[in-house]
């Protein structure tokens, strides 16, 4: 039989922390594992332990009258409650933590007529567990960040990869573009040439039968004459006299607007041109139209206001064409019926202020935001890069310029563009310029 | 249904159980001030199936687990509405709004609360001592189906349970006491000795 001294002695030396109380909450009894972790005057038998843990009274209050009125277990846990008594960390030296982590469980002791008479508080010093259990958390959240920032990298890198080969595509149409434009312009050029002589041998010929026509009447032979008027009247050579011009000057003028289509072409195939020069920003307007003029054609109106005496503006023309193809386009885009399109330039203290109106589909609040930022598109994959803004963007900063786009959704999109008339060219370009001149 | 108890069996147990729960009905009122109504205790044995569609409304509820051991060993589940434990917070003394970790030991100390008493009562009653651990919250991961058998170690377990609601609150909870099947035999036993 073992004598209860050796189970009082067992107590006081558990790695846990006992204290049993009264139910007033009065200590009767600390083992060593309070008593070499307080730090106290006064002998703590016999006092009460709320006035002993007086930052902790209401909790240490609420949970012991639990376990009085209900005779039954209450608990606590270091994850909702780490320190309830303020002790220091088992691990001074190696610890990073500074206090003991704890979990604490109040078990009612003596019963007598269901009345709880005596209670036990016990302390676990479970400062290694928590410890470890907050490390590993601290890991699973760097590892779930780190897999949300890598699947978010993937699907970044899934759109630009799309984008690429869009972006690609397009740079082999334009070369594709430029290459035809070239193979077209040298036919093109002699076709012209040969047009314009031809035009004018028509004009010898013409004015050659006109004058033999006079000669046969002049010589008053009538038989000749009626020969002569019968052939003309067989050949139709009246009717000829008159259409050949006409047919001509058609032709004349058909070879100019597919003149103009391919210079164009060939402007639009060189958008890596960031040449500086001095414009009028109607003839950019204007060209950038002319590409348009297909899609515009049909189903929008265009209205086209520019000031009186609009003055020369120091662009990258290229580069302006490109910006003002992409606005455009998506004005034309976000008409989906019948709508129409207003295009103002003013000048405004030594600025060009460009709006260019639209009373389409409009821009839907949530997407605002990101209209300009690089890749974001609301166009099919293939349909559209996702850079027309943005590179216009960056190309209006390089003009030192302001774009700025408004947007109600259902109503239409205005964006305007505000453009220094001389901005401060970078070193680079200003030597070009100059060495040009 | 109720192939472990005879129909005498269950007709006590049940006796027994309206007892100890309304004596812990009533210890919860005087602690929190409030009237609590409960259910009649529902006796029943539950295959695993039937045991894993009780865990099924996790998205609505909290669930805590804590084991006993001593005469009878087994586990005791609550489930809490999550909506409902907010509204006994200041009741319980807590600061309002709760943090994440003040709710999580609201619900434990409900918990625990609604468990120790049904858990002491029932035990008292038949003279089985035995002693409730820590409470824990509980993530069901097992839905019904047929993994479910393979899932539990056990196929048939014996179910005490009862309902805890709060007048003008929407606190709702329903403790599940589940014993081993070992334990349903000791339990079994003092049934009998309580019946001769």
């Amino acid at each position: 039989m073992i004598s209860p001294a050796v189970f009082t002695h067992v107590v006081k030396k558990l790695p846990l922390g006992i204290c049993i109380l009264d139910t007033d909450f009065t200590i009767r009894y600390f083992n060593d594992f309070f008593i070499s972790r307080l730090t106290l005057n006064a002998p703590a038998i016999g006092s009460n332990i709320l006035d002993l843990f007086p930052e902790q009274a209401r909790f240490l209050k609420k949970k012991l009258t639990s376990a009085v009125v209900l005779n039954n277990s209450s608990f606590s846990y270091w994850e909702h409650r780490p320190h309830i008594f303020q002790f220091n960390s088992s691990r001074p030296i190696t610890g990073e933590e500074t206090l003991m982590y704890q979990n604490l469980e109040i078990v009612p002791l003596d019963i007598e007529d269901d009345q709880v008479k005596t209670l036990c508080l016990i302390l676990q010093d479970v400062t290694e567990q928590a410890s470890y259990l907050q490390s590993q958390k601290q890991l699973a959240a760097q590892l779930e960040t780190q897999y949300h920032e890598q699947a978010a990298l993937l699907k970044q890198l899934k759109t630009t990869q799309a984008q690429l080969l869009h972006a690609d595509k397009m740079a082999s149409i334009g070369q594709l573009a430029a290459g035809m434009a070239h193979e077209i312009n040298n036919p093109l050029g002699f076709i012209n040439s040969n047009l314009q002589s031809l035009n004018d041998y028509l004009n010898t010929l013409v004015k050659a039968l006109t004058f033999s026509e006079k000669l046969i009447q002049k010589t008053e032979d009538s038989a000749l004459h009626r020969l002569q008027q019968d052939y003309f009247s067989r050949a139709k050579i009246t009717f000829i006299t008159e259409d050949a011009p006409e047919l001509l000057h058609e032709s004349l003028d058909g070879i100019r607007r597919v003149s103009r289509i391919i210079q164009n072409l060939k402007i639009f195939s060189h958008v890596d041109d960031t040449h500086w020069q001095l414009c009028d920003l109607r003839d950019i307007i204007d060209s950038t139209l002319t590409m348009l003029s297909n899609d515009l054609r049909h189903n929008v109106t265009l209205h086209i206001e520019y000031a009186d005496d609009l003055p020369l503006l120091q662009c990258q023309p290229i580069q302006l064409n490109q910006v003002l193809l992409h606005i455009l386009n998506n004005a034309v885009q976000a008409i989906s019926q019948k709508g129409d399109i207003w295009i103002q330039v003013t000048v405004q203290a030594e600025q060009l202020h460009v709006t260019i109106r639209d009373n389409g589909c409009g821009i839907a609040p949530a997407v605002l935001p990101k209209v300009f930022e690089p890749f974001f598109t609301t166009k099919a994959v293939g349909q559209g890069s996702g850079l027309g803004l943005s590179m216009a963007y960056n190309v209006i900063k390089q003009h030192q310029g302001h774009i700025s786009l408004s947007s109600e959704q259902g109503q239409g999109t205005t964006i305007t563009l505000d453009l220094p008339l001389q901005p401060k060219l970078p070193v680079a370009d200003v030597d070009r310029l100059t060495h040009e001149r | 249904m109720n192939a472990l108890l005879s129909e005498a069996q269950r007709d006590a147990l049940q006796e027994l159980m309206n007892i100890s729960m309304g004596q812990a009905a009533n210890a919860l009122a005087r602690l929190i001030e409030t009237r609590i109504t409960l259910s009649i205790p529902r006796i029943v044995a539950a295959t695993p199936s039937e045991f894993a569609a009780l865990l099924s409304q996790h998205e609505e509820n909290w669930f805590t687990r804590q084991s006993f051991m001593g005469k009878v060993n087994g586990e005791a589940l609550t489930q809490l509405t999550k909506e409902g434990c907010e509204a006994l917070a200041v009741a319980m003394d807590y600061d309002v709004p709760l943090s994440d970790a003040s709710r999580k030991e609201l619900v434990l100390e409900l918990a625990n609360i609604l468990a120790g008493a049904c858990l002491t009562g029932f035990s008292e009653q038949l003279d089985l001592a035995t002693k409730l651990s820590m409470p824990t919250l509980y993530v069901p991961t097992v839905n019904s189906g047929e993994q479910v058998v393979e899932y539990f170690r056990w196929t048939s377990t014996l179910l005490l349970e009862v309902e805890f609601s709060v007048d003008a609150s929407l606190f709702d909870s329903k403790v599940i006491i589940c014993l081993e099947q070992r334990s349903v035999q000791t339990l079994l036993a003092s049934i009998n000795e309580l019946l001769e």
